[in-house]
């Protein structure tokens, strides 16, 4: 379960992009979260990975207080989470297989276990035949398809997407949106930050919107209407 | 740690070194520099060393005997001296030989020649010499209290000035090889730096995918140890061309010049620029990466 008490967020700018947030999330859930561009989506996000702190209020992630844990505790929550980020974040001068392998490397996993889960992710995201190319070869939906991959080879908790079909074309973002479903039947929790109007009123799931960092709106087979 | 998790960091070590391939020659050459002129200090230290050591070996105790004494107790006192650990060598002269020693060192003071052959004042005695200078005053404390010496004649002034010279100019050769180290560790941690900069996206991602400080760190710290280890290889066969060269150098040009032999040169820059390339490179990696793993 996430969970997070009367959170704030103020960057060192002084901007203040959450206030006074209390959300719970269960597991299972399918999320979105939607807002004008600006809103705080990002900055929510961001706190739930800890790539964040808030200024003030806590954040919980299943065992982990977020807000209060060690730095050295840290990967031991991003290991229980997979993330889509908005801007994809791939190695460029490795190919769309150690893109995703380097994801179970750096947590310890066996050879064998990469050598057998890395093509099950490819597969599962279309791009079994694209193991070997580089991501400046692929385009922006096979890139961000790559992001998911990485995103699933350890078989997350939480799936976590900042804008994932931002910079793509309808087809693509709702192959993408189809994937994301998948995913969820199949147990993981999804949270969705995104302003793709059509997808969300398509999904009929949990809607939580944000404005001028704060949530007015949270239904549970919602749709995307300006606040 | 795990053979898995080993080949992982030698092979992204290699990775890494090859990649950045001019950043790599860049490194090894500035350590390479900076642990030649290290070497270089320390060649001068072991040589200063070296002088001052051959110049106390030089220092000797003269310990004159009363006249009339029989030579039997005279050499038994040379026996029991030999004996001595303070003491690294002793030889017993006669006052006979003392004056052939007196006119072959001055053949041209004929009058005091003279007088010697007349009645030869001299004393028979024993020229002793000391592992160390320091211990000059206790040897020459323990010939005095002996009733048969007459007198104990030592350089002393000279031996306690060798050896405080011989402690600054250790104290200044290390002063100089910590100032000299304090500056290779900031040639390589920035230029490792350089490196890890070029590579900041990954470290990133790999924060973020849930890899832990040390999984990150152990591929650029090895990384820096092996540069400062080729770099040390480097400076050493440096070293030992050059020093070559300077001993067939010294040697044609001032043949009684004490110069350290090459082995003893070679242990002491050998140990340290291997030493210091590990340590530097470890440490200048490490101080390298940290900014880099807040994320």
């Amino acid at each position: 379960m996430i969970r997070l008490e009367q959170v704030d967020k103020r960057y060192p700018n002084g901007h203040l992009a959450l206030s006074g947030v209390d959300l719970v999330i269960r597991r299972g859930e399918f999320v979105f979260i939607v807002g004008p561009s600006g809103s705080g989506k990002s900055s929510l996000v961001r706190l739930l990975y800890r790539e964040e702190l808030p200024t003030a209020g806590e954040v919980f992630v299943d065992q982990f207080h977020v807000t209060r844990m060690r730095r050295s505790q840290v990967p031991r929550l991003r290991r229980q989470l997979g993330v889509v980020f908005q801007d994809v974040k791939l190695l460029p001068q490795r190919t769309v297989w150690h893109n995703v392998a380097f994801a179970m490397e750096v947590v310890g996993a066996s050879s064998r276990d990469i050598a057998k889960r890395v093509p099950q992710v490819l597969e599962l995201v279309g791009l079994g035949r694209r193991r070997d190319s580089f991501p400046h070869q692929l385009s922006g939906g096979e890139q961000q398809r790559v992001g998911i991959a990485r995103a699933l080879v350890n078989n997350p908790v939480y799936l976590i997407a900042d804008e994932p079909t931002g910079n793509l074309d309808p087809d693509t973002a709702q192959d993408i949106i189809q994937l994301f479903l998948e995913i969820n039947r199949r147990g993981a929790t999804v949270i969705m930050a995104t302003h793709a109007r059509d997808l969300v009123n398509q999904v009929k799931r949990r809607v939580l919107a944000i404005d001028h960092g704060r949530i007015v709106r949270d239904e549970l087979k919602g749709a995307y209407h300006e606040a | 740690m795990r053979p898995k998790t080993l080949w992982y960091f030698g092979r992204e070590t290699g990775y890494g070194l090859w990649r950045n391939g001019w950043m790599t020659l860049a490194s090894v050459s500035t350590v390479a520099i900076s642990l030649f002129v290290l070497a270089f200090f320390i060649v001068l230290s072991v040589n200063l060393n070296h002088i001052a050591t051959t110049l106390e070996s030089e220092v000797e105790i003269r310990v004159f005997i009363h006249q009339k004494i029989p030579r039997q107790t005279e050499l038994n006192l040379l026996k029991q001296a030999k004996g001595w650990p303070i003491v690294r060598k002793i030889s017993f002269f006669t006052k006979s030989q003392a004056a052939h020693q007196l006119q072959s060192e001055f053949p041209d003071q004929k009058a005091l020649l003279q007088l010697i052959n007349q009645s030869n004042p001299l004393f028979d005695g024993y020229d002793v010499y000391a592992h160390h200078p320091s211990q000059i005053g206790v040897i020459a404390r323990r010939f005095r209290r002996l009733p048969i010496v007459q007198s104990v004649v030592y350089e002393g002034l000279v031996a306690k000035r060798i050896n405080r010279v011989t402690e600054v100019v250790r104290a200044v050769g290390w002063g100089i090889e910590a100032l000299l180290a304090l500056a290779t560790l900031s040639i390589i941690s920035n230029t490792i730096r350089l490196a890890v900069f070029a590579r900041r996206r990954e470290i990133g991602v790999m924060k973020l995918v849930g890899a832990t400080d040390w999984f990150i760190r152990w591929p650029f710290v090895l990384e820096g140890t092996v540069l400062g280890l080729v770099g040390a290889a480097a400076a050493d066969v440096a070293v030992n061309y050059g020093y070559r060269w300077a001993i067939r150098a010294a040697v044609a040009a001032m043949p009684f010049w004490p110069v350290a032999p090459l082995h003893l040169v070679l242990q002491h820059t050998i140990g340290v620029t291997v030493i210091m390339g590990l340590v530097i490179g470890g440490i200048g990696s490490l101080v390298a990466v940290r900014r880099f793993l807040h994320v």
